[in-house]
Order: structure tokens, then sequence, then C-alpha cells
């Protein structure tokens, strides 16, 4: 079976020398959920941004990424980008639309569906992510957590296969880091979470990725590496607190 | 980002000359193109080999000075064609473009061998108008945070773009340079309270 990722000795400088990735390699399943780990600089924003596309800025062909077993060229590019749904860090970044209902209509729209269709699909997405009725809200004055989660819908509106979430959980409060989790939690598609959350991780991802300049430096199931405290403070992270209350044997 | 890229931080002869000194003779080099009669076409040729020269020393890829020039070009063109309509017109248009751009070449290698910086406290000492110089230092500083605004939009944008279509793409640049104007304005009051915050009168 393919892997809905898969990743060869991937490379990349930014423009200013920085670099970025320095031979990255792994496989996500279908289905599978896992997380991205490291420092700050480590690089895992950059893998998310190969994985649709929009990384390198010149289509190589070379096939160092591949989702569900096709590498990304200029002529599937659209495919790809239907396929894999990217959640950046920033949500004011992917918010561009006035209201709420238009953002999410972003996508759908594209497919050329008629309008009653795309309405449909906009309230189903907004009610997947407990949003149903902010529609006419202007995306400005949501809160942190609400536009997170218009951020979700606008990409779940696509169906897409896998889900790249760049630090879904970063300024959101108790409450609503509760409330993403649990959505997450509910959406089949396969999923990689870049993220600093530990407690995430513990919860949401069985096997976790840890990123360090640009290499991979470990690479295992979750429990088994968060709980490895030398490895975790070589890495610029801590082995959670959630952990001492779970025991691996 | 490209476009904001400079070599104003290269390291050269003319790099390592004060910024005061290499400010009082750009302006003197415009004001001497500017002033030299239209009967002087010799003059304007000495201006152009210095300038030449002075290309050469400071080491700035010559390729570059070119396409900043072009980049400028349109403008300069706007306003010399119509020098055409005049007496003897030829002449006069062709001259003026000599002019206009041995001005532009004068300021392009000023602002590519000097950081905007240091350009910033030579106006501070010949007594630029305060609100003047402060106005440029704001702009300086987030005109990079602005553009590395828009390039992160123009990523989320493009990761949920799956069409060719021309029209949509036009339809949601409008939407983007709405937003980020929005964007911007919020941003002047979040840091005009930031610096009041820290005293600023």
């Amino acid at each position: 079976m393919n892997a809905a990722i898969e990743i060869t000795n991937l490379k990349y400088r930014y423009h200013d020398g920085t670099e970025a990735l320095r031979g990255v390699s792994f496989r996500v399943a279908p289905g599978e959920c896992v997380a991205l780990l490291g420092p700050n600089g480590s690089g895992k924003s950059t893998v998310l941004l190969h994985l649709n596309g929009i990384l390198p800025e010149k289509m190589s062909g070379d096939g160092a990424v591949k989702i569900l077993g096709s590498p990304i060229t200029m002529e599937n590019l659209e495919t790809i980008r239907r396929q894999v749904g990217l959640v950046f860090q920033d949500p004011d970044d992917q918010l561009f639309c006035p209201t709420v209902q238009e953002d999410v209509a972003f996508g759908p729209q594209q497919l050329g569906l008629s309008r009653t269709e795309v309405t449909a699909h906009v309230q189903k997405s907004l009610a997947q992510v407990g949003l149903a009725g902010f529609g006419r809200r202007s995306t400005h004055h949501l809160s942190h957590g609400e536009k997170r989660r218009v951020c979700l819908a606008g990409v779940l509106v696509c169906e897409p296969a896998i889900l790249a979430l760049d630090e879904p959980t970063s300024d959101l409060d108790p409450r609503g880091r509760r409330e993403f989790k649990a959505l997450l939690r509910q959406i089949p598609a396969t999923k990689l979470i870049a993220t600093h959350d530990l407690e995430l991780v513990v919860e949401l991802c069985a096997r976790t990725i840890v990123l360090d300049r640009g290499k991979i430096v470990a690479e295992g199931a979750t429990v088994e590496l968060l709980n490895d405290e030398a490895l975790m403070l070589t890495h610029g992270l801590e082995r959670p607190h959630i952990l001492r209350h779970i025991h691996p044997h | 980002m490209n476009f904001l890229h400079d070599h104003s931080r290269g390291d050269s002869p003319v790099h390592r000359l004060p910024a005061g000194l290499k400010f009082a003779t750009a302006l003197t080099f415009v004001l001497t193109t500017i002033l030299l009669p239209k009967s002087q076409p010799v003059g304007l040729g000495i201006v152009a080999v210095v300038l030449v020269l002075i290309a050469i020393v400071s080491r700035i890829p010559p390729f570059f000075l070119l396409k900043r020039l072009l980049l400028l070009e349109p403008f300069v063109l706007g306003v010399a064609v119509l020098a055409l309509f005049q007496p003897d017109g030829l002449r006069a248009f062709l001259i003026l473009l000599l002019k206009t751009n041995l001005c532009l070449l004068t300021t392009i290698l000023l602002s590519n061998t000097t950081p905007f910086a240091e350009m910033l406290r030579v106006l501070k000492r010949i007594h630029v108008p305060w609100l003047m110089v402060s106005t440029l230092t704001l702009m300086h500083r987030y005109l990079f945070v602005l553009v590395d605004e828009s390039e992160r939009m123009r990523r989320a944008r493009a990761s949920r773009t799956f069409t060719r279509g021309r029209r949509f793409h036009w339809h949601t640049l409008a939407t983007v340079i709405g937003q980020l104007f929005i964007r911007a304005t919020g941003r002047a009051e979040r840091i005009y309270d930031a610096m009041c915050a820290r005293g600023w009168k």
C-alpha cells in the first residue's frame, strides 16, 4: 500500500542561505497521526510547506516528497493541494476573507459547485468544528480559538486525505486547547502535527518524529521517546508531566 | 524578499567611506547633473564616467544596478516623453533621459553602499525635520514585517488554491490586498500604543 506521505532525503535551503532541511526522510501510513517535534527553527514548518508544493519555489520534480504515492509536479499540484490540507500557525495569515462564510467557501468555490452546494458544504464544515451559525461573522473579530476552528473548517471543507497542522494549539487557552484536541481526534484524515504541545502529542499521536537543525534525530513510539528525558532535553524539549502518570509497561 | 535585497552591507573602499561624505557627494552629483546646461553634454559625460568608476570600485554587480535602473525607467520615460513635444524635442528628450538616469544611478549607488540606518543618522545630523526621519525609520522597520506578512498570506492562500481561473485569482488578490491594508492599519495602532506605553510623546 502507498504511504500517505513519503519523504526521501529532503533538503532545503532558504534564500538567505539558512539550511533548513538537511536530508529528512520519513513515511506516514494512511490514517496515522504523527507528531513532528523539535525546537524553534528545527525545520518543522519547512517540512509542512513541502507537503503541498508551496516549497521548493521551483518545482524540482525529484520525487523527494510523495503524496499518496505520487511525486509533486506542476501538473498534479492542484490535486495535491486538495488532498493535503495545510493549517498554518497564524490563523490571521490563513483567513483572508471578510466573513467566515466567504473564507470557508474559498475551497468549494474553486471546485465549480453551485451556490447551494457551496453553502451546504460550508454549513457542514462549520457544524463539524462547532461553529454552526458563525457564517456571517467577520473573521477579524473572532477569538483566537474561533479563528483556529474557522481555519480548520476552511481546510476540512475540501475533504483532504491528509491534514498538516502547524502548532495548532499555540495561543489557545486551556479550554480552547481541549476542544481543539477533541476536534482533531474526530477527524479521520491522516495527520501530521508540528507542535510544542507535548500533552497533545501524548494524547493524539501514537508515533513521534523529532527534528533538530534540519535532521531527524529520533523517531518512534511517542510514549517511549517522550519518556527519554536525556533525548528530550538535548533537543530543546522536556519530558511532559502527563507521562509521569502514564506507565509504558 | 528579493526585491528588498540590497548590497548596502557589502565590503569595498566605497562602502567603508563615512556615510556623511557619501551623502554630500551624492547630493553634489545630483545638483551638478541637474544644473549643467543643455549645451554641455561633455559635463554629463564626465559625471557618467565618474559614476561608472565608483560602481566598479564598489563591487556591486553591474547587472543588479542595471536591473534597478530598468525598474524605474517607466517613470523616467513617462516624464521625458513630454519633452518630445517642444522644438528640438529629440535632443531635449535625450538630455533629460540621460540626466534623470545619472541622478537615479547616483542614488542607487548611495543606497547600495550605505546601510539605511547610517543614512538616517546622517539625516538626523543635518537637521532634517525630526518627523520625517522618524517616519522613514518606522517605514523601513515595518516594511519587512509587512512583506513577511504578505508572503505568509500568499503561501496560505496558495495552499488552498487549486484552480487556474484567472478571474478567480484577481478576485482573491483584491481581497488579500484589502485585508493586508486593514491589518497594517491595525498594526500601526498597536505600535503607536506600544510606543506611548513606553513614554513616547
